[in-house]
């Protein structure tokens, strides 16, 4: 995919520290994993745990 | 000091990548794999439209639910993750210029997910798997069945194991300088997403497995609820992301398209990574086993930051290829670039109408209905497959098709075959799903149920009549069925000739038309000499808020205007359904 001519990259330049993380394939990995276990798997599962025995008609 | 190759691979004519051998063969299995799955659930599509559409009503009830079971496998596990791993294999390898990871592991890897298969087919097609696609307990199959889909996830999360590592060795032996490009970063949020997807997938089936060889006395209903889709809508958000990846490959390949901002691109796919498998709460909102606040802030909160992604592609990608058509001349008018957009290159036509009917069909209806209030209206109707199907064929699957006709010549080094065929497939397969898309979303609203055999009710105790506008809806849905159903089966045949008796191609000569050859290879599109200064020109601030691709500006202004007004419309609806006062 070519990028448009004004955004070339000067590879003399320190890269930022925001592309650093974006390049950081595992750290991605991590934190997808973490936030999908977290906010929807271990939450999702503490509320169905938690839910008071149905009492029978 | 450089290390010599000494792995076998060759040198692509038409863009000078070195493509390994191996990956490329992997490539091509999985692929052809893909297109055998897309074979069977063409097939069971078309005898689920012609009965769902109750004035043929072609099946009876066992074969329904069973072909629905087999369609849902075929279409949303087989085809789709077979293609995906042709993706990894391709993007981890061929667009990095890297050798692949222990490429007889993939082998084996590609074995296990054909195994898996076979014996999912095998217990689908002889009745002891009439579970449906999600298999909720208490139905139980036969253990093989489980099984199956355990050998299909254990060897696709083993290939994404070998694409992280290709991205290793590739960043290790510096086949490639700074960033990733665009289209693997694409391929790579796609395979994070696969991870997650797969981690619940095993949580799911392997005590499922056990379950059903009687060492595990039960499986807790709701719970199987919550892991099965973190396992079941997850896999189609990996569709998504590889989609939005090959989307960025078309438009480069076909009208070079150029990336708007390489930092706004990424972060909508990082956006992606963190929060898009959280949708997957969208089909428990109606279970009861979850509070409000559970529901809402993953359908809405985190969601909406992925559908802020999928925004943020659906502006950058036809933007990409506007500026890109524009720094090539195409400047007369708002539109001029597009009305002279090689229409006739299936690659390209398959990318615009997988771009248009994801985002104006697929998005706005699935924001729309993931919302916890509206959701109440739709939940289980049959406007929820008329949803996911424009997103899952037409946006995927129809970028999928696009990919081929430019992977035939690039990597399997063969003609487009049936050419004239193949120029119109995607227009005829992409009209036909919208008609079975709409034809689903209206019979839905007037609440017809998804997966139901016979929506007559004709043997229940009690009468139920739906309004007579709903018999024309299911038979626009079973018109369009029929119609994308042929388009799907044209471009098996073109890709099954292509492949196996397909003229042989491994010269692209520039400036010269071949008869099978896309447009973008042979015409590649390639930018002038002065296109710094004409983009420096583009985007001079005297030009004001249209900036250097008002056509598409355009464009997302009326997405945005039918996508407010199908939200109201919703919110309109759910008023009568709930008068208050």
């Amino acid at each position: 995919m070519a990028a448009p001519p004004h955004d070339a990259d000067d590879s003399s330049e320190p890269i930022p520290l925001g592309q650093r993380l974006f390049d950081n394939v595992f750290l991605l990995l991590g934190l997808g994993l973490l936030v999908m276990l977290v906010a929807f798997t271990g939450w999702g599962m503490w509320e169905i745990l938690s839910l008071p025995p149905a009492t029978l008609p | 000091m450089t290390a010599p190759v000494l792995y076998p691979f060759r040198t692509c004519n038409a863009t000078g990548h070195r493509i390994d051998l191996s990956a490329e063969r992997l490539v091509k299995v999985n692929a052809v794999a893909a297109v055998v799955s897309l074979l069977v659930g063409a097939i069971a599509a078309l005898l689920l439209v012609l009965t769902r559409w109750q004035a043929i009503h072609l099946l009876p009830a066992v074969w329904y639910y069973r072909i629905l079971g087999v369609h849902g496998m075929n279409m949303l596990i087989f085809f789709i993750i077979f293609f995906e791993m042709a993706v990894l294999w391709f993007a981890g390898t061929v667009l990095l210029d890297a050798r692949p990871a222990a490429p007889k592991y993939g082998w084996f890897n590609f074995g296990l997910m054909v195994v898996g298969a076979l014996l999912v087919e095998t217990m689908q097609w002889s009745g002891r798997a009439d579970v449906l696609f999600t298999s909720y307990p208490p139905l139980m199959a036969h253990p093989l069945f489980y099984l199956g889909v355990i050998f299909f996830a254990v060897g696709a999360l083993g290939v994404v194991g070998q694409f992280f590592a290709t991205l290793v060795i590739a960043k290790r032996e510096k086949t490639y300088v700074g960033s990733m490009p665009l289209v693997v970063y694409g391929a790579m949020t796609a395979a994070v997403i696969a991870v997650i997807t797969l981690v619940h997938g095993a949580a799911v089936y392997i005590p499922t497995f056990l379950w059903s060889i009687g060492l595990i006395k039960a499986i807790d209903p709701e719970i199987y609820r919550l892991l099965w889709w973190a396992l079941g809508h997850s896999s189609q958000q990996i569709n998504v992301a590889a989609m939005v990846a090959i989307w960025y490959m078309l438009g480069a390949l076909t009208v070079g398209a150029v990336v708007l901002n390489e930092k706004v691109s990424r972060s909508a796919f990082v956006l992606y990574i963190l929060f898009i498998s959280m949708a997957s709460a969208h089909h428990l909102l109606v279970d009861p086993g979850f509070g409000s606040a559970w529901k809402i802030v993953n359908t809405s909160y985190f969601m909406y930051m992925a559908v802020l992604a999928s925004m943020v592609h659906g502006f950058t990608v036809p933007a990409g290829m506007e500026l890109g058509m524009r720094l090539r001349g195409y400047t007369d008018g708002l539109f001029g670039w597009l009305r002279r957009a090689p229409w006739g290159d299936p690659g390209f036509s398959a990318l615009v109408l997988s771009v248009v009917v994801f985002g104006f069909f697929g998005g706005i209806t699935g924001v729309t209905i993931g919302t916890e209030q509206i959701n109440i209206t739709v939940h289980n109707t049959l406007r929820v497959p008329g949803h996911f199907h424009a997103t899952v064929v037409s946006g995927t699957a129809m970028a999928f098709m696009g990919a081929t006709y430019y992977l035939l010549p690039l990597v399997f080094q063969r003609k487009v075959a049936f050419w004239k065929l193949a120029k119109i497939q995607p227009y005829l397969f992409s009209f036909g799903m919208l008609l079975v898309e709409m034809g689903m979303t209206f019979a839905g609203s007037f609440g017809v149920p998804r997966r139901h055999w016979d929506i007559s009710f004709s043997q229940a105790p009690f009468g139920v009549q739906f309004s007579p506008a709903v018999d024309l809806f299911l038979a626009v849905m079973g018109i369009g069925g029929i119609l994308a159903v042929t388009g799907a089966l044209a471009f098996i045949a073109i890709a099954v000739k292509s492949v196996f008796l397909g003229e042989k191609v491994t010269e692209f000569t520039r400036g010269v038309a071949m008869e099978g050859v896309p447009q973008g290879l042979t015409h590649p599109p390639v930018h002038p000499a002065n296109a710094d200064e004409m983009n420096e020109a583009m985007h001079a601030p005297e030009r004001g808020i249209a900036g250097a691709t008002p056509g598409t500006l355009v464009l997302v202004g009326v997405f945005l205007v039918a996508f407010m007004l199908y939200y109201f419309t919703n919110w309109k609806l759910l008023t009568f359904l709930w008068k208050i006062g």
